[in-house]
């Protein structure tokens, strides 16, 4: 299969992403919180394709996930932003032989996304500014995220962007 | 002249018949008095092995089931008739579709399900989903063939409650966690931890008198109103099949 063909094959696999965060298998979460599948998808294609596919990604993925959950908070600025961000590493190094690092960024990457969400519900919950719920589920989604995004990333990464174009 | 007859005296509690005698009335007597003890007893060992089964006992749960079912409908009946006469708010116009529950996502930021039923079974936004025990939430969007639920823990869910016991009216408010907070309105409410919480029968916008949950604990210290911690009846991490009110009247 050339090049091509595995990216085009790469972004249909970005649809499962909405399912996967439907069905949310409760053996690869953290007591209830799932993995941020937007992320995890996310990563290898922006450090691939550069920032602009990137923030495009970003928002797609975005417009996506804000129709399939409730109303009240989106996960849309973080994702763009991650895009760019992301976008703009890849440019400078190399990523697939280091999961480590993709393990941390995608646990950063959660971790973010998590906390813009909880500051977009501080707004909608009347008195109550840090709860240690929404840390904990800041916390969990990050967690279990990185643990399985250098698994992913790097298997996503080592087949479909090598070869030749 | 010799006597032979043995110089021995007739004793009488030496012969073994009155023993036996004795021993088998009084043990007939204890039985007649004491109302059978030991008999009963030793019934109950032996027959053990043939006692009837759960089958029989279901049967019996699910008479009594209908039972209360049919006592439930009657009195729903005889309320919806007096509502009438007070000209109350009536949502009895109403039928139930059960719908199963496709995607469960109950700890996240976004707490919701999916039901397998939508707009073409008659769903509409705003309905209320009930689980075994209780409300579970508000239907928030439909599409043709799937609903979806804004549990009561979800983070700005907002429903009018009252504590029946009391009179009390509150309003119910998802904060994330397991337990929603009930924000009273006035400075010294009289609730106590124990204290049911129902659907405020003067609510607009839910079928009135639904179980919510129960008061755990209250903080009198909140200001400007106390607040208490609710625990839920149902409980929608374990519910695989939930009923959705349809509401017919006009909103």
């Amino acid at each position: 299969m050339t090049r091509d063909k595995k990216r085009v094959l790469y972004q249909l696999l970005g649809l499962l992403v909405p399912f996967l965060t439907l069905i949310s298998p409760a053996w690869i979460s953290i007591s209830g919180v799932g993995p941020r599948w937007a992320e995890i998808w996310l990563l290898p294609w922006a450090l691939e394709e550069g920032p602009v596919a990137g923030v495009f990604a970003g928002f797609c993925l975005g417009i996506v996930l804000d129709g399939i959950n409730l109303d009240g908070s989106t996960q849309l600025p973080a994702l763009i932003l991650f895009g760019y961000w992301w976008g703009c590493l890849g440019r400078k190094s190399k990523f697939s032989d280091r999961s480590f690092v993709l393990g941390f960024l995608i646990l950063f990457g959660s971790f973010i996304s998590g906390l813009s969400i909880w500051l977009q519900t501080i707004f909608q919950v009347d008195g109550i500014f840090f709860n240690a719920w929404s840390f904990y589920t800041v916390l969990a989604g990050g967690i279990v995220s990185g643990l399985i995004a250098p698994l992913l990333c790097t298997l996503s990464l080592n087949f479909f962007f090598k070869g030749k174009s | 002249m010799v006597n032979t007859r043995r110089k021995v005296a007739f004793r009488w509690w030496s012969k073994k018949s009155f023993w036996f005698w004795l021993f088998t009335s009084s043990f007939l007597l204890f039985i007649r008095f004491s109302k059978g003890a030991v008999l009963l007893d030793a019934f109950s060992i032996f027959s053990r092995p043939f006692w009837p089964g759960t089958a029989q006992k279901e049967w019996i749960v699910n008479g009594i089931n209908l039972e209360q079912q049919i006592r439930i409908e009657l009195l729903e009946k005889d309320n919806h008739r007096l509502r009438e006469i007070l000209k109350l708010k009536n949502s009895i116009t109403k039928s139930q579709v059960s719908a199963a529950v496709i995607s469960r996502r109950s700890r996240d930021f976004w707490q919701q399900l999916e039901l397998n039923k939508g707009s073409n079974d008659g769903i509409k936004k705003g309905d209320a989903v009930l689980g075994p025990g209780g409300l579970l939430g508000l239907i928030e969007t439909v599409t043709f063939t799937t609903s979806r639920v804004r549990l009561l823990t979800a983070p700005a869910t907002k429903i009018g409650v009252w504590i029946e016991r009391s009179k009390v009216h509150a309003v119910l408010t998802g904060v994330g966690t397991n337990r929603p907070q009930l924000n009273f309105l006035e400075k010294m409410p009289d609730a106590q931890s124990g204290d049911i919480v129902s659907t405020s029968p003067v609510s607009t916008l839910l079928p009135p008198n639904l179980p919510v949950g129960v008061i755990q604990s209250i903080n009198y210290q909140n200001l400007p109103s106390p607040y208490a911690v609710v625990q839920l009846i149902a409980s929608p991490e374990a519910i695989d099949w939930v009923r959705v009110e349809r509401t017919n009247d006009k909103r």
